[in-house]
């Protein structure tokens, strides 16, 4: 009963906090709009300005509007809601990944994390004495059965109608049951102030990206939810260099590879690959599958850690 | 002259250099292997699916052939293939390095098929300006047109489509282009899937018909965006269709938030779990309000007793 009223004055903080964060938004968008009122009293003005391509342009003063961003609320609830109709999946394909690392990279770039956390991993694999090792990216693998959203006590991690399962970390209290209920140690926990806090301390809040990460709260893979939005690949899809990665909507039964941009058809692929997914014994019914390293396509000498392995 | 002189000498540079680099990379090829000849001719068929099977293996690395827009890759940066130092080699060279791989260049002895990589190179050769294979042999010649069109035709009963690629002679009059490659299209969310099968090529009246996959998903109503072009910009510059066919297998979406479930949130979740929480915690609070009834009543009833 306890969680239950701490909890709801929680949300009451939110609330309040949201309405503030609303009304500033209001006020410092009154004023912009004012300035342009009163700019257009007076015969055209210029104002330079840089565009994003790092070109300096002049732009008249009675055309300046303030930038569109999304309220607080209206990205929790679409982040909540999910794309209609999609159904995504992931296939990676582990006969050609050679540790390159790039998928990392973008990751750790995209979610603001530090190079020790992890949303995706490369894990390097060898199941038994005499099997022959391997490299294994492993991300969150939003199960369709996941165990993770059963444990939280506050509707903190859920999952949405196309599959993928996201963390609201305004909501998270920082109990860690999912970290312990994820077998696949997918979920990262963020014990001290996140990376370049100070720099993002202003920004709302992105469900769909999880960013600005927040100290205490819970973070893991989210597909990259905020580039699907707009079509297109997860950042580690499409930074992998060597093929790895296929990502697509299971409902289209398609799968694109974010290197060759090659779309195929993902039972096919799945098929004629004998594609498996992570510890499916446990009935969590992963969205990522795995296609196994056989006829690899670079020479492994079996050192893990030799550098030249890494490409 | 003395440009040319400089050009030349600028040519050999280049090409003692790129012997270096070679020997520095170690590509070692055995005799026998560089013995190997293309066993495909150099069709303008057999080109055009070596472009495709290019543009998928290859391109992300080594980018278009002669415009040298590579990955900068270090220390190694990728070859350009098409560039006149990297073509001196024979055929069967080429498709050992291929086949082999090296440093950052991955083995493609077992992912593409033996004919494909043949496809290449002859893809490359086109570029040679050597022509050491010249260009092969009784190739369709297609009379010069203008005014290329693509018609197309859906035949929704037993799922085929027919494209027409037709074009108007200096006569004035339209006849249809032939041996040239299609590509049938289907958007999908992050881009296009191919299901042009294995022979797209436009016959003597300038037909070409595909069967569409019967149990390719379409939306509810089965239907599917298409896209059919020619495929190679290069013969009568972009020319696509963009069209809505209804030929995808009509598939309902399945929002897994409709049923509730373990893992849903307190929206989702099971009936039988809302009512045992809810019918536990009453049952406890019960307890608790009966204890503490029986509290107060405690007095009263010591009073009634005196
Ligand atoms: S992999 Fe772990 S965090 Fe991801 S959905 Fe499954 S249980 Fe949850
Ligand atoms: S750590 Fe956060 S997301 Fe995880 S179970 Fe606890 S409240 Fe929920």
């Amino acid at each position: 009963m306890k969680e239950e009223t701490s909890n709801h004055s929680r949300r009451k903080f939110l609330k309040s906090f949201g309405i503030s964060v609303g009304a500033a938004g209001v006020v410092s968008s009154f004023s912009l709009i004012g300035a342009a009122k009163a700019a257009a009293k007076k015969p055209a003005e210029m104002v330079n300005l840089l565009t994003q391509d790092g070109q300096l342009v002049q732009v008249d003063k009675n055309q300046l509007r303030p930038t569109v961003t999304e309220p607080l609320d209206e990205l929790q609830k679409r982040g909540r809601e999910g794309i209609p109709g999609k159904s995504f999946v992931m296939v990676i394909d582990l006969s050609k990944c050679r540790n390159a690392r790039k998928c990392m990279d973008a990751c750790q770039n995209h979610h603001q994390l530090r190079q020790d956390q992890h949303h995706i991993n490369v894990l390097q694999m060898q199941d038994a004495e005499h099997t022959a090792p391997y490299f294994m990216p492993k991300p969150c693998q939003h199960c369709d059965n996941p165990p993770c959203t059963k444990v939280c006590p506050v509707d903190a991690t859920f999952k949405r109608q196309d599959g993928i399962v996201l963390i609201d970390n305004e909501r998270c209290i920082g109990c860690r049951f999912c970290i312990a209920a994820c077998p696949y140690s997918a979920r990262i926990f963020q014990w001290t102030e996140p990376k370049d806090a100070e720099k993002y301390k202003d920004l709302t809040y992105n469900i769909e990206a999880n960013v600005p990460q927040k100290k205490g709260t819970v973070s893991k893979c989210l597909f990259s939810a905020d580039r699907l939005r707009e079509d297109k690949l997860p950042s580690c899809v499409s930074a992998c260099p060597n093929g790895v990665y296929y990502f697509g909507d299971q409902n289209e039964d398609a799968v694109t590879n974010g290197t060759t941009g090659e779309t195929v058809r993902f039972s096919k692929l799945i098929e004629d690959n004998a594609g498996y997914t992570l510890m499916e014994e446990l009935g969590t019914k992963p969205r990522v599958y795995y296609l196994p390293p056989k006829n690899r396509a670079f020479e492994f000498n079996g050192d893990l850690l030799n550098e030249e392995n890494l490409h | 002259m003395k440009n040319t002189m400089k050009n030349i000498a600028a040519l050999f540079l280049i090409f003692v250099f790129s012997g270096s680099m070679a020997n520095a990379q170690g590509w070692t090829v055995p005799a026998s292997a560089k013995k190997k000849q293309n066993p495909y001719e150099a069709t303008s068929k057999n080109i055009s699916s070596g472009k495709k099977i290019y543009n998928i293996q290859c391109k992300s690395c080594h980018g278009d052939p002669t415009m040298a827009n590579m990955l900068p890759l270090a220390p190694v940066a990728p070859t350009d293939l098409g560039a006149q130092n990297f073509l001196v080699q024979s055929d069967g060279e080429i498709f050992y390095k291929v086949n082999k791989g090296q440093g950052a260049m991955p083995a493609f002895e077992k992912t593409i098929s033996d004919e494909d990589k043949w496809m290449v190179i002859a893809f490359l050769r086109s570029f040679d300006k050597n022509k050491k294979v010249k260009q092969q042999v009784a190739e369709v010649k297609n009379p010069e047109v203008t005014d290329v069109k693509l018609e197309l035709n859906v035949n929704e009963e037993d799922k085929t489509m027919l494209a027409k690629l037709s074009g108007l002679t200096d006569k004035g009059k339209r006849v249809g282009l032939q041996g040239i490659e299609m590509s049938f299209l289907v958007k999908r969310s992050f881009g296009y899937l191919d299901v042009s099968g294995e022979d797209p090529y436009t016959n003597e009246t300038g037909d070409v018909q595909i069967q569409f996959p019967v149990d390719l998903p379409g939306d509810r109503e089965g239907q599917v965006n298409m896209l059919v072009k020619v495929t190679d910009d290069a013969f009568y510059g972009k020319l696509e269709e963009a069209r809505v066919v209804t030929l995808g297998v009509p598939t309902d979406p399945v929002n897994p938030l409709d049923e509730r479930a373990m893992w849903g949130t307190r929206a989702n979740a099971p009936i039988w779990i809302i009512v045992t929480f809810v019918g536990g915690v009453l049952a406890i609070w019960s307890v608790i309000f009966m204890v503490l009834f029986q509290m107060i009543k405690l007095p009263k009833l010591a009073k009634s007793k005196d």
